[in-house]
């Protein structure tokens, strides 16, 4: 194990009955750096972030999570996880979800920053069943970062986001990195997967390529990600 | 009106059952047992309750009426002396005591008979089989008393409850404890799958929150508020109803609590056993109909088939009813054995149910 390692995926297998949502996927993300999830639709990208969790546990492999191997309760209170779907208490406000989130985590005093950089201070007292879907995803932000972890987990943090809240967003998740917080963001967006310091593609439940935007493009051939990106994956499928 | 449209509604329906076997098991299944079940106490074969005959005659009379109660067919009779009957009461073993007193043989001849009828008198409809068998063992005593008709007025005495109570201080003791268990039943298992659902919990999961905490907080979280009704029950029985009672609040309280608990971990428990609230609420036909049934609330446990007795002697409900009439019917305090039984019985099924409701919240989440 290398401690340079925040998370130390090896060769994981997963079912759910007869279908194999992980295929034997080995990879490592570096502390502090920004890792980029991709893949089309049912590739495996929340599966694995809820394994690196200890949400699921593997059938096959390893997962090693800031030198500990999951599932391992003592991990989590460095982990935040921002689930696909926002999570939250319907009935509760703005500023009642990310206190409560805080308080599990033991970090009561990181409410007003993270509520001030999704940009809901204002909106705090704002019950959340009354949110627009955007100020729900940046709710569901807010409660994962509020006890500034150091591994942060994002399952597509920017969908149903503006645009200029979304350049805000990337900002913040460098200025964090640059911090020493390490980011594993699931995405589909392409312009979002050039903001990684490096990429992981995975379909079928294998990783197909992985590195840096640059090597990606080398490997897929094109100088556009994208398609690259398309052209990695119709590789392997042929 | 489009029939189309309507259609399109219909199908919509029947094909979401299709996908969920266990409602549609529940939808067909849950009426037989139900039914079955309520067929099985009213018509099985049922025990009869003991009831202890003293016969102090110092004619005839009193062994005969004795000899044609003990071949009654709603009754268990049994030969006691009179001085061990309320001992007998007391302890449970009989539900009832019938004394001849020593002139039974002079009264009957004289053409009135008034043998004493002591009741246990805490569980409802227990009286009855007593009366009607020993109505009907009159008519014996008749056909010797040859070309009179006997007038029969037994002198009835309650070792408990008594005239002056009615249905509703039995049904209303069991119902304060029921009404706070029902409730707070129905709504611990529907949030509880409301934190799976809205996906809260699959975040609480990734946090350092240990298993034991989250069932701990739920609980703590939905007792405050169970604690609430329970105040509001108990007031509402005792100054509004005026429900009898013979013992002290603070026990009835604290029983309504521990009730409480149970149903909250019972909620807790059993919504790992749901995937939607829809399934969660199928669990109060399964859950709560046959304890109403086999707790004693409505039929004596005493009486019931010997198979179901054993039904009874494990359901948590049946020992806090139990409990909750020893306080206020009998005015049973925290010295009566029977109570701390009750007691001890409902507690250990809270503790159990933590324990198992701890023990399958993770492994229902992947
Ligand atoms: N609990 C589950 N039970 C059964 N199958 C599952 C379960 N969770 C995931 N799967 C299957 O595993 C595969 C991978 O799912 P996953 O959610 O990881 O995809 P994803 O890459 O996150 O997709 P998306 O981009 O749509 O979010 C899918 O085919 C999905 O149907
Ligand atoms: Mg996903």
């Amino acid at each position: 194990m290398n401690d340079a390692y925040a998370v130390d995926v090896e060769e994981v297998f997963k079912s759910f009955g007869s279908f194999k949502a992980l295929n034997g996927v080995t990879l490592r993300v570096r502390k502090g750096e920004i890792y980029g999830l991709l893949g089309p639709n049912g590739a495996g990208k929340t599966t694995l972030i809820r394994l690196i969790c200890g949400l699921v546990e593997a059938h096959g492999g390893t997962v090693t999570v800031l030198g500990r191997r999951m599932p391992d309760i003592a991990v989590l209170r460095h982990i935040g996880y921002m689930t696909q779907q926002a999570a939250l208490y319907p009935a509760l406000s703005v500023e009642e979800n990310v206190r409560f989130f805080a308080a599990i985590n033991g970090a009561e005093d990181g409410v007003r920053e993270a509520l001030g950089l999704v940009q809901l201070w204002e909106r705090r007292g704002s019950v959340v069943s009354t949110l627009s879907g955007g100020m729900r995803q940046r709710c569901s932000l807010a409660c994962a970062l509020v006890h500034r972890p150091e591994l942060l987990l994002l399952d597509e943090p920017t969908v149903g986001i503006d645009p200029q809240l979304r350049v805000q967003f990337w900002d913040y998740f460098r200025r964090m990195a640059a911090d020493g917080t390490t980011l594993v963001v699931s995405s589909h967006v392409m312009d979002e997967a050039d903001r990684c310091q490096r990429l992981g593609l995975i379909q079928y439940g294998r990783l197909l390529a992985e590195g840096s935007p640059a090597d990606i493009r080398a490997q897929g051939g094109s100088q556009n990600l994208e398609e690259a990106f398309l052209a990695l994956a119709g590789r392997r499928e042929s | 009106m489009s029939g189309r449209r309507v259609r399109a509604i219909t199908r919509r329906l029947l094909q979401g059952f299709r996908r969920d076997r266990r409602t549609v098991a529940l939808l067909f299944v849950a009426p037989i047992v139900i039914l079955g079940l309520l067929g099985y106490l009213m018509r099985g074969s049922s025990n009869l309750p003991n009831v202890g005959i003293a016969s102090q005659d110092s004619g005839p009379l009193g062994a005969l009426v004795a000899s044609s109660l003990k071949s009654s067919s709603h009754i268990h009779a049994v030969d006691i002396n009179a001085s061990d009957g309320d001992a007998k009461l007391k302890d449970g073993s009989i539900v009832a005591y019938i004394l001849f007193p020593a002139d039974f043989t002079r009264q009957a001849q004289s053409g009135s008979v008034a043998p004493d009828v002591h009741l246990e008198g805490s569980q409802p409809g227990e009286d009855s089989p007593v009366l009607q068998a020993l109505q009907e063992s009159m008519i014996s005593l008749a056909s010797q008393v040859a070309g009179r008709s006997v007038n029969f007025q037994p002198r009835v005495h309650h070792l408990y409850g008594g005239r002056n109570y009615d249905t509703l201080d039995y049904f209303g003791a069991a119902f304060v404890g029921l009404v706070v268990f029902f409730l707070v039943f129905v709504i611990t298992i529907v949030s509880f799958l409301n934190e799976r659902s809205q996906g809260t919990l699959e975040r609480l999961m990734a946090s350092p929150l240990r298993r034991g905490e989250i069932v701990l907080g739920y609980m703590l979280g939905f007792t405050v508020l169970a604690l609430i009704q329970s105040a509001e029950v108990l007031v509402f029985a005792l100054a509004v109803l005026k429900i009898h009672n013979q013992g002290n609040v603070l026990l009835i309280f604290g029983m309504e609590a521990l009730m409480a608990i149970a149903a909250v971990n019972l909620g807790i428990f059993l919504s790992m056993f749901a995937r939607s609230e829809f399934q969660a609420v199928q669990f109060i036909p399964l859950v709560v109909v046959p304890q109403v049934l086999l707790s004693g609330i409505i039929f004596p446990v005493s009486i019931e088939p010997t198979a179901l007795q054993w039904l009874s002697d494990i359901l948590p409900l049946t020992y806090a009813v139990n409990g909750m009439r020893d306080i206020m019917v009998k005015g049973a305090d925290l010295t009566s054995s029977g109570l701390q039984l009750d007691a001890a019985v409902v507690a250990g099924f809270c503790i159990l149910l933590i324990v198992a409701g701890t023990a399958t919240l993770r492994r229902r989440l992947a």
